[in-house]
Order: structure tokens, then sequence, then C-alpha cells
């Protein structure tokens, strides 16, 4: 089996299913000067939160590997109208979005722009709170959508199982 | 019939208590079904975005009325979980969607009420007895003596295994009791819910997973569960599927499950029925222990994975959406263990998470609880401290990838 082989192969056995789960996809575009570089299809979000898992899966399994690189598909040239995108994104969460989430605790922090991608980090009580998918999914996402064109999509990085004080937590029943 | 894999235009109300781990995972689904989405949740903060509309479910027919007002016109009520059930009938009941009786979905939320049912039925269950709130400790001992010992006192309203005790004699029964009345008090419930006290069932657990349709059971998925608890305490901690069990004892406690789900008056969507196999005098008896009308709870819904990558939650919305459902496990064997809280405190660390995750065959690792959170033990606690997943060619893989990364997990709780 090639590299690429059995980077795929790492990947299915160990991340795969969770990355369906939550709604993306990922196969291996190449292999290349000991870089994997995968392609992220369907929610961005999917993916990133995991990015430091598939690396480390990768470094156990396949150690002539140095490295991982996270592509998505059909992407514009990196950074075309990054700057503008991210200077209406993080305009629409200070004054829309944020004034409402505070009432939760909560506050929503433009962690980048890259590619169209545009990726928030939530924090205070949104961070690990039960609903932070709802809240993403049917109301920033959306606004968002809205109000930038030029969005491809938008993904949560935030590292939810370090949060300390979610507004909501869940309980098993 | 269509296909459960594309019910396009479709548009779903989907009901989340806000302290539910599956919203993500339902909404997820609906995406990947193409299906659209109203929520409504006790929680959610209306953003602007799509539909959010503000649902109480201690206030259902408020709720109800808030809902079908706003909602516009949906194909299907669907509950994440368990607080929105009751809600959810009330809600299709008004929009003329096929659903449960109200009665019947109140009735799986109520040990008592489903201990009488099964018993007019003639469901195989444990011996139980109900008693009242005000019984004195005399009564609740002859309860005991009645169904015999070792026994299993019981709340009526609680589940995942909180407030559930074994009790080996008479002050071990009077003992359990109170400590359970206290659970119930520190959790809100009404004064006067009674106690079930009922006959302990030796033997293997497992849970079966289905979906109803016109009282039609199809099974999703039946998980193990080695190393069953024995008490005093009873917590879920790995589970496994698929079953391991010989095919004619499967075949027996899904027809149990089904009379179970039916004699509740059960007739559409999910259901989580546990079970026993009694082993006792020889016999193989499946005793229905307990059934919720909704999936399988906490996050282990994610070691299901069906034919196209569906997963448990898209069969549930296609379910209710009333597409055919032909759930293919895809093959090899998957497993979830659910982190037990071992002692009370606050939770200040789990170490070991890498090496844990790093473990072969493990899938995911996920811990729930945030850290500095007081935590508790059952009977008492009601959370899990996360989630480990683990897929591998036999159970024997599975098991041991599980048991092998809980080793590796160092919980601090001071």
């Amino acid at each position: 089996m090639d590299l690429a082989g059995t980077v795929a192969a790492v990947l299915e056995r160990g991340v795969l299913s969770s990355v369906i789960a939550r709604g993306g996809g990922l196969r291996v575009a190449a292999v290349e000067d000991g870089v994997a570089i995968l392609e992220v299809t369907g929610s961005p979000g999917a993916v990133l939160p995991l990015v430091s898992r598939i690396e480390a899966l990768i470094r156990v399994a396949v150690p002539e590997n140095t490295g991982v690189r996270i592509t998505g598909p059909g992407a514009g040239p990196p950074g075309s109208a990054a700057g503008s995108l991210a200077e209406q994104a993080r305009r629409v969460l200070d004054a829309e979005i944020n004034p409402v989430i505070a009432a939760h605790r909560g506050h929503v922090a433009l962690d980048s722009v890259e590619q169209g991608w545009v990726r928030i980090r939530f924090e205070g009580g949104c961070q690990s709170c039960s609903l932070a998918e709802v809240t993403l999914r049917q109301g920033i996402e959306p606004m968002l959508r809205a109000r930038l064109p030029g969005m491809t999509g938008l993904a949560d990085v935030t590292d939810h199982e370090a949060g300390t004080r979610p507004f909501f937590s869940a309980e098993k029943r | 019939m269509e296909d459960s894999a594309r019910p396009a235009g479709a548009r779903v109300l989907l009901l989340v208590p806000a302290r539910t781990y599956r919203a993500a995972d339902f909404l997820t689904a609906a995406a990947r079904v193409g299906a659209g989405l109203v929520i409504g949740s006790d929680g959610a903060l209306p953003l602007g975005g799509l539909p959010v509309v503000h649902a109480d479910p201690g206030d259902p027919h408020r709720s109800a009325s808030r809902l079908v007002a706003a909602a516009g016109p949906v194909d299907a009520v669907v509950a994440a979980d368990t607080p929105m059930l009751a809600l959810a009938a009330v809600v299709a009941a008004r929009l003329g969607l096929a659903h449960n009786p109200v009665e019947a979905v109140i009735a799986a939320t109520d040990k008592t009420q489903q201990r009488r049912r099964w018993a007019d039925a003639g469901i195989a269950q444990p011996a139980f007895r109900i008693v009242p709130a005000a019984a004195s400790p005399d009564s609740l001992r002859q309860a005991a003596a009645r169904v015999g010992y070792p026994c299993v006192v019981k709340a009526v309203s609680l589940s995942a295994s909180q407030g559930i005790l074994r009790a080996g004699d008479p002050a071990a029964a009077v003992a359990a009791a109170g400590r359970i009345r206290q659970i119930l008090a520190a959790a809100g419930r009404p004064w006067h819910e009674p106690l079930l006290v009922e006959e302990y069932v030796p033997g293997q657990e497992l849970s079966i997973d289905g979906l109803l349709a016109r009282g039609d059971l199809t099974v999703t998925a039946v998980f193990d569960k080695p190393g069953t608890p024995e008490g005093p305490t009873f917590e879920e901690t790995v589970l496994i599927t698929p079953s391991r069990l010989p095919g004619h004892v499967l075949a027996a406690a899904v027809r149990t499950a089904g009379q179970a789900a039916r004699a509740l008056g059960l007739r559409y969507g999910p259901i989580h029925a546990e079970l026993r196999i009694d082993d006792r005098g020889g016999q193989v008896r499946p005793v229905m222990l307990e059934l919720a009308a909704r999936s399988i709870g906490g996050l282990c819904s994610r070691a299901l994975r069906f034919g196209g990558g569906q997963s448990l939650e898209e069969l549930v919305l296609a379910s209710a959406l009333g597409r055919r459902v032909s759930p293919r496990r895809l093959p090899g064997t998957s497993g979830v263990l659910m982190l037990p809280v071992e002692r009370a405190g606050v939770l200040r660390a789990v170490q070991g998470r890498a090496e844990a995750a790093a473990v072969p065959g493990i899938t995911g690792l996920t811990i729930t609880i945030p850290i500095g959170q007081p935590v508790q033990p059952l009977p008492e606690g009601d959370r899990y401290l996360g989630f480990v997943f683990a897929e591998g060619q036999d159970y024997q893989q599975v098991e041991r990838a599980l048991a092998t990364a809980r080793q590796r997990l160092r919980v601090v709780i001071r």
C-alpha cells in the first residue's frame, strides 16, 4: 500500500465515522513531501475540531509523514477577499449576534477567514454548551449567510471540552 | 414508499431540551437527510436566523399553542430527548400528524405505569410492588419481602440508573428508600411520588433500539452490556453491538420489547428497551426492565452507523417523516464506554486522553462534563464523565480497546 493509501486506512479506521457523524467527509487528496493533504467535504466544522486527533493518529501510524494540511473542495485562491470578508463577519458578530448571546454569558469570536470559510470560536457560556450547535446552525450560520454572500462555509473551531462554564450542560435522560 | 435517504423538501419540528447531548447529532442528521428544521426549545436563543420557538415542556398545552402558531407547516414532530416527548405528542396531535397517544408517552416515562400495563398485558418483568410516598418502613419491608431479597428499590421518574439501589435485606431496603427519597427531593420531584420495589433479576442485560411504525417494531440496534452490573448501583458502562446472544434468545427479546412497547400504547417513533435474560433454573427468559419512547441516550448513538453512513438520528427523522426505514448496520463490531463518576467532588482533570485515544480501535473520546464542575456518583449522579467509542473486527477487540482506553484515563476528582 502506498503512503496515501496507508493514511486513508488510518483515517477510515480511526476518525472517519466521527467526521461523518458531524456531517462532513474527508479524503486523502495526496501525500507530498511527507505532508498529507486532506480534502474536506460537507461541513468544515465536522473536521476542524478533530484536526489534532487526525494529526496524532497519522503521526503514530505513519511516522514518515511529517505534517497534515486540510483543504476544501473548489475553494478559491488562498486569502482571496479574506480581509473584507473577515471585517464583514466581525461586524455581524459584534453588532447582531454577540449582544443577543450575551444573555447567556456567551460570546462568539472570529478565529480566522480562509478561502471563504469563516471560523468562529465560542466563548463563555457558549463554550461546551449543549445547545451551541443549535445556536450555530439555526442562528449564526443563516444570519452570516444572509449578510455575507462570499462565505463558503462556517466552521466552529471551539475546543468545547475545555469549556468550564457552559450555560447549559447535557444530562443523560 | 420512498427511500429513507432523501426526504427532500420535508420540514421537521425538532423539540430540543436545553440539557441534551443530542442537539448536534439531530441537526447534523437533518442536514444530511435534507430536511428543513424548526426548533422548539426551552433554551435556545432566538437569533433571527432560522426559526427557533420557545417551548417549555413543563407547560405543554401553552407551548403547543405557541409552536403550532409559529412553526408553519411541518411534516413531522420529533423530540430530541426525553423531556420533550410529551410535548411532541401534544403538538403532533394538534397538527394531525402520526404520533403516539400522549398518555402512552407519559406512561413510558413512569415506571409504575410501565409495570402495571405490562402486568395487565402479561409481559415478562420482575415481580414488583408500588410503595406510596407516605408508606411506613414496615410497609416498605413488607413490599420487599413479597418480591424477595435481593430486591431493587427504584425512583419511578428518573432515568440513566439514577435513584436505583439493590438491597439485600430489610434494613438495606429501608435505607435505600430513604436515600432515594432524598435524591427525588433534590431533583425537584413531587413529594407524593411513589417508589418501586422489585425483584432483582440476575442475568445478562441488553438494550434494544428500534423504530415503531403503526405498532410494528423495526430493530435498529441491540447492544450487549458485558459486565452487567449487579448492584448496589447500576452503572451502565460498556455497550457493544451487535449482540452475541444466540439467535433464538435475541428473537425472544425483540418480541418481548415490541409487545412491551405496544402494551404501553406506543405506535410510532423510536424506542429504547432494556431487558435482562433471566437464566435462573436453566431457563432463558427475556425480562423487561424499562422502556423509553426515544432512542438510546447520551452520545451512545454515535457507536452506530448504517448503510450509506446514516446515523441513528437520520433513521429517526426518516421514520418520523413516514419514510421506509431499512436499517442495515455496517459490518464490524462497535461499542461505547460511558465513563462513570466514581466518587463525589469537583472534576479537576481527565488525564491520559491522548494515550486513550491512541489505543488501536478507539474511534472517539469525548469528555462531556466541564472541568471544575461538581460531580456525584450513582445513585445520586445523573451524568457520565464522557464517552469513548471503539470499532473492530470482533467483539473481543472492541471490548479490549474500551478496557485499555479506560485504564489509560486518569480522572482527578477532589
